[in-house]
Order: structure tokens, then sequence, then C-alpha cells
């Protein structure tokens, strides 16, 4: 129970976050890029962007899933040590946004091959969206899923 | 040591300590901006089922129309729905949405009306760059800068331009800058050829003062505008338009006039084939040399291989005046062609 809790408190208040592009316009990412800038300063939450699967927590899933983006994306998703979660950033994981064309070679949403556990509209989505949805769903997200039984 | 003391007194600091519990970004980083263009806001009401915000729309899936259910009352409405997830917020719907008001309403583009920058005149001020002698008088006397130099070339801006007027008065050469008549262009041109035509036809009835005529002389003849003046006006019916157009036309009008008298014409036909546009032709019915005016291009090469110096050649200048009995009339001036005194000096 204590045990319990000391988790809670140092998965809420560190986060470790890897950024997946998965084939898109790199709009969403310079964005994210932007959020670590000292305007919007993302680690002053305790969330630290590591570009690493193997340390992550959130996995910040960008662009429409291009075809070599179908196996890998599995293969990062099983890398994340659990507890993870999944944020899709802009609107090409959703729905493959303006990519998602007749005859176009996307395979959009993203969530048709790993579980996606928030999203985030937009293209791109403001610095500030992508910010709040993260602290919104990330470290309460994170901690339940740590106390899940498996 | 100090270095140490002071980072004791800045994590002592209740700003840091708060920082630390209770982080928090500033609400005007984390505030949208007031002119954000967010999502497009849908009002169902106004909407009348164009589909021009799908047309438009970039992203496949971003707007979809729906229609309603029909209920017992009415008929479904039909409305567009935006998907969030597809939509990229470029304001394209809105801008095209021709509803009034607008079904979509994403960001403030499209309430800017574009701005009235034209004023609406049947005039348009333009420099003929072939008179212009670019003293840029014009430059001056413009009150809204609407006149440039481009190129070497005096340019009026239309855009700029505010129709006033003060160019054309303050221009020193006449003609140089003009003040065209938008409206009736087609008129105007056939009000031009319609005077040009009738003041050629009276130079040519008087033959016998042109054959008369010696060179290094001159002949002058008034003409009453009186008679033009009804013909004119069937053209154009505002006369004040028209009267500055045959003003405008007859001051810097030059006519040319060819004539020859067929008795005393050799009929050698060498001028038939020297005709750049073949108006020259033999009759063989009446046994004359006969010229076709609608083809003739009153060039003078006829004149100049005629042998026999039967072809006559003369040069028409033209002035609006009033005469003796308050009279407005056009004043003509006819010379024979310079060429002849080259021909004569080649001669001697």
């Amino acid at each position: 129970m204590v045990l319990n809790t000391v988790k809670d408190i140092v998965r809420k208040s560190s986060i470790h976050v890897c950024i997946v592009n998965c084939g898109g316009c790199n709009g969403c990412d310079v964005e994210l890029v932007a959020l670590l800038s000292p305007r919007y300063d993302l680690e002053q939450y305790g969330i630290y962007v590591h570009n690493n699967p193997r340390e992550a927590d959130v996995l910040l899933v960008t662009g429409a899933v291009t075809e070599q983006w179908v196996t890998n994306l599995k293969r990062i998703y099983d890398k994340a040590p659990e507890p993870k979660i999944v944020v899709a950033v802009g609107n090409c994981p959703q729905s493959g946004d303006v990519f998602a064309q007749e005859g176009g070679k996307v395979h959009a949403p993203v969530s048709n091959f790993i579980p996606v556990d928030a999203a985030i509209p937009g293209c791109p989505p403001r610095p500030t969206e992508i910010l709040s949805a993260i602290l919104a769903v990330g470290p309460d997200a994170i901690a339940q899923r740590g106390r899940e039984k498996k | 040591m100090s270095s140490l003391m002071w980072y004791i007194y800045d994590f002592a600091r209740k700003a840091w300590v708060d920082g630390f519990a209770n982080a928090k970004s500033k609400p005007e980083i984390v505030d949208m901006p007031s002119r954000f263009r967010n999502f497009p806001v849908v009002i169902k009401e106004n909407c009348i089922g164009c589909g021009a915000c799908t047309a438009s729309c970039p992203s496949p899936h971003a707007i979809k129309l729906v229609r309603d259910e029909d209920t017992e009352e009415e008929e479904g409405k039909t409305y567009p729905v935006i998907n969030q997830s597809s939509c990229i917020r470029c304001g394209f719907c809105a801008e095209v949405c021709p509803s009034e008001p607008k079904t979509l309403e994403c960001g403030e583009n499209h309430f800017i009306l574009p701005e009235f920058n034209i004023i609406p005149s049947s005039r348009q001020y333009v420099v003929d760059d072939f008179l212009c002698i670019r003293c840029k008088k014009c430059i001056k006397a413009c009150p809204v800068g609407a006149i440039s130099v481009v190129d070497d070339r005096i340019v009026v801006n239309q855009l700029k331009c505010i129709t006033c007027g003060d160019c054309v008065d303050v221009c020193k050469v006449n003609g140089a800058m003009k003040a065209v008549y938008l409206d009736n262009i087609q008129e105007q041109r056939k009000l031009i050829a319609f005077v040009v035509d009738t003041l050629e036809k009276f130079i040519e009835s008087h033959k016998d003062d042109l054959r008369a005529l010696e060179h290094n002389r001159l002949l002058q003849y008034e003409y009453p505008v009186s008679k033009l003046w009804n013909p004119i006006l069937e053209f154009i019916s505002d006369e004040e338009i028209a009267k500055e157009i045959l003003v405008n036309a007859v001051t810097r009008l030059k006519i040319r006039v060819i004539d020859w008298n067929s008795e005393e014409c050799k009929k050698c036909q060498l001028c038939i084939p020297d005709c750049p546009t073949k108006a020259i032709s033999f009759d063989e019915k009446t046994d004359t040399i006969v010229r076709n005016e609608d083809k003739c291009l009153r060039c003078s090469i006829c004149y100049q291989s005629c042998s026999f110096s039967v072809i006559k050649y003369f040069l028409a200048k033209f002035s609006m005046e009033v005469n003796d009995n308050n009279e407005e009339v056009i004043s003509i001036t006819v010379k024979t062609s310079p060429l002849i005194s080259h021909i004569e000096e080649a001669v001697q």
C-alpha cells in the first residue's frame, strides 16, 4: 500500500516521453519541439523527452503510418516498458488527414495497430493543447495502469 | 562558499517552492490568442445545403453534409458536420460559405471584406508614351501620388487614381495625358471614322481647286461643326463627351489625299503593280484607272511611281476655330506633298 503510493508519486512526477513520427509532414514534431523551448517548458512538469522507447512512459505518435511503419509501430510499442500510454498527436494518426486521399498509401489510424489512450486534434495542434492533453491524461493514467493487476 | 549560500537562498524562496510543488504555465502562454483560427463553428440554421464547404475542403474526411430525418412538422435540416480529427483549421469552408449570415465561422478572415479601392469613373487616365516629354509635371500635380516613373515611362496607377484630372490640366503636351472614356469605345471609334470620312470627302469634292494648287501654296476651307453635329449625336448621345472626342480627334488629325484627273491619265498602268494593297485597278468598261478607297492606305507610292505626274498627293491639317459669324468651324488647310519639291530639285 505504502509502496503503491510512493510509486504513484514517482510515476506522476517523472514522465519520460518518446516521439514516434510514423510518416507525417513534421508539422506536429516541430510543435512538440516547441514544447521543450523555454516558452512552454515541458520539463517544469517533470516530463522529459528521451526519444528512447525502452525508457518511455508515454509514446507521442505523429504521422499517418506509412508502409514501413505498419510493422515497426508495434515493435516500438512492445519495447516500451509497462505502464505506458500512447497519445496520438495531430490529425494524421487519427484519420490520415490530408494524406488519406483516394489511392493514398497511408494506413491511418494508428489505433488499428496499437491501443491509443488519448488523441489531440489539430493540424498541427498548438503546443499548449499538446501540453494540456499530456498533463490531463498522462500522470493519472500511468499511475492507474501501474496499479493494474496483470 | 558564496555560491552554495546562493543556492540555499534560492531554494528557500517561496516562488521556487511553489513552482516545484505546483508547476504551471503562465496564462498568456496557455491562452489562445484572440485571433487564433480554431475549428469551425457550425450554425445549423443558416445552412442552405449548397456543399461549397465540402468542395473547398482540402482534407478528405473533414466535412460532411448531413441531413436530419424528416419529422411530421418539417423537413430535416441539412448542415455540415466537422470531423475535428481531420480538420486542418484552414478556414476555407468559412470563406466560401455563401449563406448570409455565414453557416460556418472559422477565425476572422471571412469577416474581412475587400477594401473599396477603385473610384467609379467613366474615365481612365492614360499616358501616351509617344507624345510624353517626361517633364514630370503630372507627378508633382497628382494629389494622391498615383503617377510614377516605371522603366523610364510615366505610368498612372489605376488603383490609386482618383480621376481628379489635375494631371491633364498641368500637362504641357496636348494629348500626352489622355482621359479616355471607357464606356463607349466602339462608338468613339465609329464617331472618329465618320468625322475623318466626312472631312476627306469634303476635301476631295474640291477637285478643281486641288488640281490647280501649285506647290508652296495653301488651300483653306472651313467646315461648320453644326453639319457634323446631328450624326455625331447618333453615335454618342452625351454632348459633352461627343464634343471632347471630336475636338481631340480633329486637332491632331492629318489626312493625306490622293487624287488624279482621269482625263490626263495616260493609262500606262505603272501604278497598279506598285500598290501594296492592290487598291488600284484598271476598269475595262469605262477605260479608266480606278482606286478602291477602302483598300487604299494613302501611302503615296502610286504618286511616286506615276511617270507623268498625273497622280497628286496632298496633306491636310485641321483645327477647331470660331469664325467671324461666331460659328464653330473646322478649319482645313491643304498643301501639296513635300515630296514634289524633292523631285523637282532632283530633276534640276
